[in-house]
């Protein structure tokens, strides 16, 4: 087969419709440590806030019967865990990467417990009892050749994980709160000196990271899969990190990054079809990962340089 | 170089200052020792105490349970063998974490770096044929070590020359590694004879002897106490773990002081690869005899919870770990006996765990408190 | 003209040290007041008391008459004071204009007005003749600019007292004459005017009055068109001769141990820091350097010890160039460092106390083997060397952070002097934070080593401490070391003159 069409085989729509997919539950939690980031805080806890959603997400659907009861139980536990993280960090004055450590391992072995003790299952939990999202079909475009088949037919949660980038965005530079809490994380004498309440707005960035983490655990339960399993978010919590770092702690540019993640995600899949050793093929999101890890480290140390030549250039 | 002769004596008495001083320093120390003995045992008392309501939960009986558990973990020869065993990669991870968390590097790629060590001591020991024991274990051994190493290079140079974040670099290269060897497993190295998937038998004389004959506790166990000795020793007799220990405590201050702040950094993320390496290399050619792609129930995250259970002391990782690997075979032990299932035993670890956190916090706030209080002059 | 406002009897202790005693001034409106006074004169605490950051322990404030409580900034700004503090506080990546505003943004629904933001900051800026452009961000813009955003942030929260905290030190003089017209526009405007500085210069140039104080106590106000230069530096620092002198007067110096040469050193901004400094220590000579902090000391400090690289010039240590040299190997080669922050950089607190006294003599021997500590020896040398200087700790393996400030202190001087012999010893502010005891046996001590042909260069904001301990003193101001001379019986109008940015010719 010709370049041309091994390419044309692989970039098919379905492959960028995969990657919306794909790139919702790292958007959702690449959002939520943007919000901790902008105040200052750099929560690893991410992965582990991710498996709490899924798997609350689980509990409340079978409890509730309803795909909505599963993302308010998610909701409520998530934010019990990031408000846990908040107190111990902010108020105990331990080290924010050990606290968002302890909540890795702490999400995954209560989970894990909690399936036996409240689910009855080991390892992963499936059933007709549990009730996931619907995928929705836009009329308006839903037959339109090419946007039809991208756009349409996503789960709400795809939809909502994109709103929330611009959500953010309007929140963090267009409202007094936004300004606080960037002020907070940027120069937090600054803010106090104007009297902002710098300790209100950590925990109010760490809350959001817990309401962000919830839909994308609840995603990836309930959406993506109509299980819990152990290990569901597979280090997207970490590619999360990466994408901030990337991104800056902007929203518009880490979802940027998290685009580029669902992209490779979908990627691996599609490139398994031809025979590619499938471990080779996944190891796809996490060495781009690192690639823009690499990147964005150098160009941050270069504009660094840069601002400081400048400066010289200035006085002289 | 001469140093002062004419010993200044200042406002104190110094020989009754002397005398005074050893003995209140062993009393503060004995108390000290107590405090942290009592404080660990009410952790411990409470996470048992935890783990007992999840049976009660369940509709088990708790004692039943936890009897099950130490049976499994310490009832008899074979048991206990199997115990220590398993406490040889954890102690190892261990002290992995504890070189680098003291020296304030986040080194989080121990479970690739142990990946990496065990492959690399498999293929060693089943592509060489016809060596003598002796060297072909050396080798083995040597290979994991270097493999370890080598997987944690990336990391650490990206960090010193571009500043690149260890956290997610290292956490990256986990998955690149388990995910890399199971290609290797699944393709070039394939035994297509294995059940499981994983590469060929290693030779005889690549199998780490056995210490009692009949069970799973071979030699490995006795390196991982002699390397925690040894890491005990360089850490905090040599000048590179002083180096190493100053740097994780205010690298300014060892900068100002005009110790080598970059190089300690990458020592220490080497040595901790390499003593992880180690790890899986003694898992495979000691216990598996064969790599294969689920050796690791997550020892390398196991021995950064060990570290951080035992305040990254390297000899406190030794019960640490034994503790753990007590936790881990009594759990299925307690399974197959009452049938409580064994992820009771994470609940109790979760809980530890979550419990030695908030004890690192309450460390935090009495260091806080103490700078409040008067001081001792 | 009526009152503004008026501090009453104003006292404020910390432990150890008054930093406010009795301390009274009254301004009135439209007019500029500036406080001056060296290091540790109580300037700075007395502003913050003002400013609600600070409870004064006894006295009152009063605003236009009426006797206020300020607890915190909040009722400060509440009272129409408004304060500008010597390190902006602003954040980088903002705009002006939202820099301004910040904390009381104008709204819009739940948005932020963005159009009245900038016109709120254009009116304001047109109004009190304070160019700024709010659009600008606040990392791209000037230092001036930067200030005159801060100024209009007080003016915007309604500020009609201003506090200036040591506003012309990041200034050029052009910057400087700009301010100063803003300055006199807003004191017309009935605005109230306090700021705090140490160049007298300026101080003559704009100010309708001067306050000067000194060891926490106000020594007069004076208006400032009836007094001069010398008057206020003689005022500040005093004109009694040196007394408690603990240095000899004739000491034998030898050969020239450390030598800078027309010295320029950059700091973390890429502002020259040092101009054109040149220096020669003799053994067995104390050298002082005095001066305000802020104006070079540090740089030059850590370009001496291979902290910091140098743009041009030379350091010659016993003859050899060390200038960029790497930190070890400078210290190996004879050099001592007390730093001037001990907890950051002097030592690492939860280490154990022998761990911090052996950390710049660990690597070799006898201290160490090839791979091993000799901790025998190390624990004997430290156990003699923590008695000599008196370090109180319950025992070697104590964690520092048990010790008081003070014996911290003692246990760097310990590390720098007492284990391997130096040539040159940078003592930077030396006995900060130390008790008298404790001062006295470290000056002592530093003596002593010049006796056995060390020399020391000791830094020290704390003037006293250089008079009664150099054999020649020099001046630090605005990244310029200039010589004035030995100590005798008028060296503290020199130093005044040289401290406050005149020369020592000057006659006004």
């Amino acid at each position: 087969m010709g370049t041309l069409d091994i390419l044309g085989r692989i970039l098919t729509i379905s492959l960028f419709a995969t990657t919306l997919r794909m790139t919702t539950p790292v958007l959702f939690a690449t959002l939520g440590g943007v919000f901790s980031a902008q105040a200052g805080i750099f929560n690893v806890g991410l992965e582990g806030l991710l498996t709490i959603g899924a798997f609350f997400a689980v509990v409340g659907s079978v409890t509730t019967g309803s795909a909505w009861g599963g993302l308010a139980f998610a909701l409520v536990s998530c934010l019990i865990a990031s408000l846990g993280f908040a107190i111990i960090h902010l108020e105990l004055g331990a080290d924010e990467i050990i606290v968002g450590l302890a909540l890795n391992f702490i999400g995954y072995g209560l989970t894990n417990f909690l399936l036996i003790a409240m689910l009855d299952s080991t390892g992963f939990f499936q059933s007709p009892l549990l009730v996931g999202f619907e995928t929705i079909r836009i009329s308006l475009i839903d037959n339109l050749p090419v946007i039809g088949d991208l756009f349409s037919g996503h789960f709400s949660l795809v939809y909502l994980s994109f709103i929330s980038v611009a959500l953010a965005h309007w929140f963090l530079y267009n409202t007094p709160w936004g300004f606080h809490l960037r002020a907070v994380g940027e120069n937090e004498e600054a803010a106090v000196a104007v009297g902002i309440n710098a300790r209100l707005m950590k925990y109010f960035g760490l809350s959001m990271s817990g309401v962000m983490c919830a839909f994308g655990g609840t995603f990836l339960s309930l959406a993506y899969l109509n299980l819990f399993s152990e290990g569901m978010p597979a280090g997207r919590g970490w590619l999360a990190l990466a994408a901030i770092n990337f991104g800056e702690g902007k929203p518009v540019k880490s979802m940027v990054a998290a685009l580029i993640f669902g992209f490779t995600d979908a990627l691996a899949i599609g490139l398994q079809q031809f025979g590619l050793p499938s471990q080779i093929v996944l190891m796809l999101p996490y060495v781009t990962t690192l690639v823009v890890l690499v990147f964005s480290a150098i160009r941050q140390q270069r504009r660094a340089t840069a601002t400081l030549a400048a400066a010289a250039a200035a006085e002289a | 170089m001469t140093k002062r002769e004419e010993p200044k004596p200042s406002s104190n008495e110094s020989s009754t200052i002397t005398t005074r001083a050893s003995r209140s320093r062993l009393k503060s120390i004995l108390i000290e020792v107590a405090i942290q003995a009592a404080n660990y045992a009410l952790i411990l008392l409470v996470s048992l105490l935890a783990g007992g309501l999840v049976i009660l939960f369940a509709g088990k009986n708790p004692i039943e349970a936890y009897g099950a558990l130490f049976d499994g973990a310490l009832g008899g020869t074979l048991k206990i063998a199997d115990t220590l065993d398993r406490a040889s990669v954890l102690i190892l991870a261990g002290l992995a974490a504890a070189v680098a968390f003291r020296t304030s590097v986040w080194n989080l790629g121990l479970e690739g770096q142990l990946y990496m060590g065990a492959f690399a001591a498999a293929w060693v020991g089943f592509s060489f044929h016809g060596l003598p024991l002796a060297i072909h274990i050396t080798l083995v051994l040597l290979a994991g070590i270097v493999a370890g190493a080598l997987w944690a290079l990336p990391a650490i140079f990206l960090k010193i020359r571009w500043n690149v974040n260890e956290v997610v670099s290292t956490l990256m290269l986990n998955y690149i590694a388990i995910l890399f060897t199971a290609y290797l497993v699944a393709f070039p190295f394939k035994d297509p004879a294995a059940l499981f998937p994983g590469t060929p038998v290693l030779d005889a004389s690549a199998r780490l002897p056995r210490l009692i004959p009949g069970s799973v506790l071979n030699i490995g166990f006795i390196l991982a106490l002699v390397l925690a000795f040894v890491v005990n020793w360089f850490m905090f007799r040599s000048k590179q773990g002083y180096e190493l220990r100053m740097v994780g405590l205010n690298a300014r201050f060892a900068g100002y002081a005009g110790m080598p702040v970059k190089q300690s950094a990458f020592l220490a993320m080497m040595l901790s690869g390499a003593l992880v390496g180690l790890g899986g290399a003694v898992v495979i050619a000691g216990f598996f005899g064969r790599f294969i792609t689920s050796f690791s129930v997550g020892y390398g995250w196991d021995g950064m919870l060990i570290s951080l259970l035992a305040q990254n002391h390297p000899l406190g990782v030794i019960p640490a770990a034994l503790f753990y690997a007590g936790l881990s075979n009594g759990g299925m032990a307690m399974q197959s006996a009452t049938g409580v299932d064994q992820a009771v035993v994470t609940v109790v670890k979760g809980t530890l765990l979550a419990f030695v956190t908030v004890k690192v916090f309450i460390d935090f706030l009495n260091r806080r408190l103490r700078k409040w209080a008067p001081s001792t002059s | 003209m009526a009152e503004a406002v008026a501090l009453l009897d104003i006292t404020k202790t910390f432990p150890g040290v008054v930093a406010n005693k009795d301390v009274s001034l009254s301004v009135q409106e439209g007019e500029i007041m500036a406080i001056v006074g060296e290091n540790g004169a109580g300037k700075t605490t007395l502003m913050r008391i003002l400013y609600g950051l600070e409870k004064p322990d006894t006295g009152t404030i009063q605003v236009k008459g009426k006797e206020v409580k300020l607890p915190s900034a909040r009722a400060a700004i509440a009272e129409g004071i408004g304060m500008v503090h010597q390190h902006f506080k602003l954040v980088p990546s903002y705009t002006l204009a939202q820099n301004v505003v910040l904390g009381v943004e104008p709204r819009r629904g739940l948005f932020v007005d963005q159009k009245r933001e900038l016109e709120i900051v254009n009116d304001l800026s047109k109004r009190y003749g304070l160019a700024v452009d709010g659009e600008r961000l606040t990392c791209d813009a000037s230092v001036g600019e930067q200030q005159r955003a801060e100024i209009l942030k007080a003016l915007y929260r309604g500020a009609d007292i201003l506090i200036l905290d040591e506003p012309t030190a990041v200034l050029t003089d052009g910057e400087t004459e700009e301010l100063f017209g803003m300055l006199r526009r807003l004191a017309a405007d009935g605005k109230s005017i306090l700021f705090i500085s140490h160049k007298l210069r300026e101080v003559l140039a704009i100010s309708d009055s001067t306050t000067v104080m000194r060891r926490g106590e106000v020594v007069g106000t004076v208006q400032t068109a009836a007094t001069d230069r010398r008057e206020l530096a003689e005022m500040m620092i005093g004109r009694e001769t040196v007394g408690g002198r603990i240095r000899e007067d004739s000491v034998q110096l030898g050969e020239p141990v450390l030598e800078i040469i027309d010295l320029n050193v950059q700091d973390a901004r890429c502002i020259t820091s040092v101009l054109d400094a040149n220096l020669v220590l003799r053994q067995g000579q104390v050298l002082g350097i005095a001066g305000v902090d802020g104006n070079g000391q540090v740089e030059l400090v850590e370009a001496i010890t291979g902290l910091r690289p140098v743009s041009s010039g030379r350091i010659l240590l016993d003859g050899k160039e060390i200038q960029n040299g790497k930190p070890r190997q400078i210290r190996q080669a004879g050099v001592a460092h007390i730093p001037s922050d001990r907890n950051a950089t002097g030592v690492a607190l939860e280490a154990h106390v022998w761990e911090n006294l052996i950390a710049v003599d660990y690597f070799a021997s006898p201290y160490s083997g090839k791979m091993a500590l000799a901790l025998s020896r190390i624990f004997a040398d430290a156990k003699d060397v923590i008695l000599r200087f008196g370090v109180q700790t319950p025992s070697l393996k104590s964690s520092t952070n048990n010790l008081s400030g003070g014996n911290i202190q003692r246990l760097i001087v310990a590390r720098e002097l007492g284990l391997e012999r130096a040539q040159v010893v940078v003592a930077a502010q030396p006995t900060r934070g130390v008790d008298i005891a404790g001062t006295e046996e470290i000056r002592e001590m530093l003596l002593d080593y010049t006796r056995e042909g060390a020399g020391v260069l000791l830094i020290s904001a704390d003037l006293d401490e250089i008079l009664v301990l150099s054999d020649l003193v020099m001046v630090m101001y605005e990244g310029h070391l200039s010589d004035a001379g030995k100590v005798d019986d008028t060296i503290r109008q020199r130093v005044g003159q040289l401290m406050t940015g005149g020369s020592i010719d000057d006659q006004t």
